[in-house]
């Protein structure tokens, strides 16, 4: 399997199986793209910073073809499994700030990991790629529309679209969930939340609105008490 | 010069991008009022076509914005309500990100991160069962749906590959269904 994937991506295969390997192409082309007075980041696990135009690919193609509501769960595949450029719990950080904040998940998701991985020219590319292609589509089958919606086929592919959708959404959550803390808080909080918006159908932003300074709180709390 | 329909699509969008909490379905209903109560730019009927066109095509459902940009004043009209759609939104959340990101490792940042995990985890389950339970799905969707998961689960097939699969394979079934139709 491992054969199978270095043959189709001979340079993004290299740090995984041999992180100790001296400059290569790939590690040429991340050290020319850095600016010399790069200010140290924070945080320790950022990864080093990828091409401009590879972000921009990465995200007109999501913005393109993520279609059937599982566009995150399209991201996460490019970002955390194929391109490895996030690792699982900085994705879901990320998933969760975009999902707080006001303004449409994917792009919010979009600009905040452009922006991680490039800064601000990152996050306008970022946007730029997913809304783009996206506004172009959605005007032409506005104008296409009237003429397509006669069909009953085009009810029925679209629903076999959104079935992609969902089980690109499943398989993340079950890929993500896999990988979050054992702890008793996490897993019962990640459930409470999803029975109040999955099971009871409680609107979505009362209850972020009390779980999440609940959670927070609780998390420093124990914080602390291991600290103190 | 920006005329009065473009203000106006800037007026109704604006506020709402600041309001889109958890993405378009929170104002879906608020965007609906505006437009065809408020300023009566299109009929119900007509939304709801728009909606559903916003639901199928790629990218965020709300670029329902620009749909109904087009309708009150042609291309501009998109473009101007779907800048207006995503501004301001995308200002707050740059601004956020950037002091999230550049923030110093504390209690507090450790509390807010492992806080808001199960948070999204919880939520990405109950998006599942929403779309699930809003796309009416039959036998032959949850089936496709079970075996692409565990697809997506187990391989590094390409997402965007697999897509292109089911709308072949359903489309091929839809024209054979209707040949059957036709000679029988």
């Amino acid at each position: 399997m491992t054969g199978k994937v270095a043959g189709r991506l001979p340079t993004k295969i290299i740090p995984r199986i041999a992180p100790a390997i001296p400059p290569t192409r790939s590690a040429a082309t991340v050290a020319r793209n850095m600016p010399p007075d790069a200010s140290p980041s924070p945080d320790q696990t950022s990864p080093p910073q990828v091409p401009i135009l590879e972000l921009l690919g990465v995200f007109f193609r999501l913005g393109l073809l993520a279609i059937g509501g599982g566009v995150q769960a399209f991201m996460y595949r490019d970002l955390v499994e194929v391109k490895r450029w996030i690792d699982d719990k900085a994705y879901i950080t990320g998933l969760a700030i975009a999902q707080v904040l006001p303004g449409a998940n994917p792009v919010n998701v979009a600009l905040y990991f452009g922006l991680k991985l490039r800064g601000g020219l990152g996050a306008t590319v970022a946007v730029f790629g997913m809304v783009v292609p996206a506004f172009c589509i959605i005007l032409t089958m506005g104008y296409a529309y009237r003429q397509l919606a006669h069909f009953p086929a085009t009810h029925f592919i679209l629903l076999g679209v959104a079935a992609v959708g969902v089980s690109a959404t499943l398989s993340m959550g079950a890929k993500i969930a896999t990988k979050l803390d054992r702890d008793w808080m996490t897993i019962l909080i990640a459930l409470v939340t999803f029975g109040a918006v999955g099971v009871l159908r409680l609107p979505m932003v009362p209850v972020v609105l009390v779980v999440v300074p609940v959670s927070i709180l609780l998390f420093y709390v124990m914080e602390r008490r291991r600290a103190g | 010069m920006l005329d009065s329909r473009l203000i106006g699509l800037i007026l109704v969008f604006a506020p709402l991008s600041l309001l889109s909490f958890g993405g378009g379905q929170a104002i879906v209903a608020d965007i609906q009022y505006q437009t065809v109560e408020v300023q009566k730019w299109l009929t119900n009927s007509e939304f709801v076509d728009m909606f559903a066109l916003s639901r199928a095509a790629p990218g965020p459902s709300t670029l329902i914005s620009a749909l109904i940009g087009w309708q009150v004043d042609g291309f501009q009209g998109a473009l101007v309500a779907a800048l207006a759609m995503y501004i301001p939104s995308s200002a707050v959340v740059y601004f956020a990100a950037s002091w999230w990101q550049r923030s110093q490792a504390s209690p507090l940042r450790i509390a807010i991160e492992r806080g808001l995990a199960p948070v999204a985890i919880g939520l990405v389950f109950a998006g599942v069962v929403a779309v699930v339970q809003a796309a009416k799905m039959d036998a032959l969707a949850l089936a496709t749906l079970a075996v692409c998961t565990l697809i997506l689960y187990f391989t590094k097939f390409s997402s965007y590959r697999l897509l292109f699969i089911v709308a072949a394979v359903y489309g091929a079934l839809v024209y054979f269904a209707m040949a059957g139709h036709g000679a029988g």
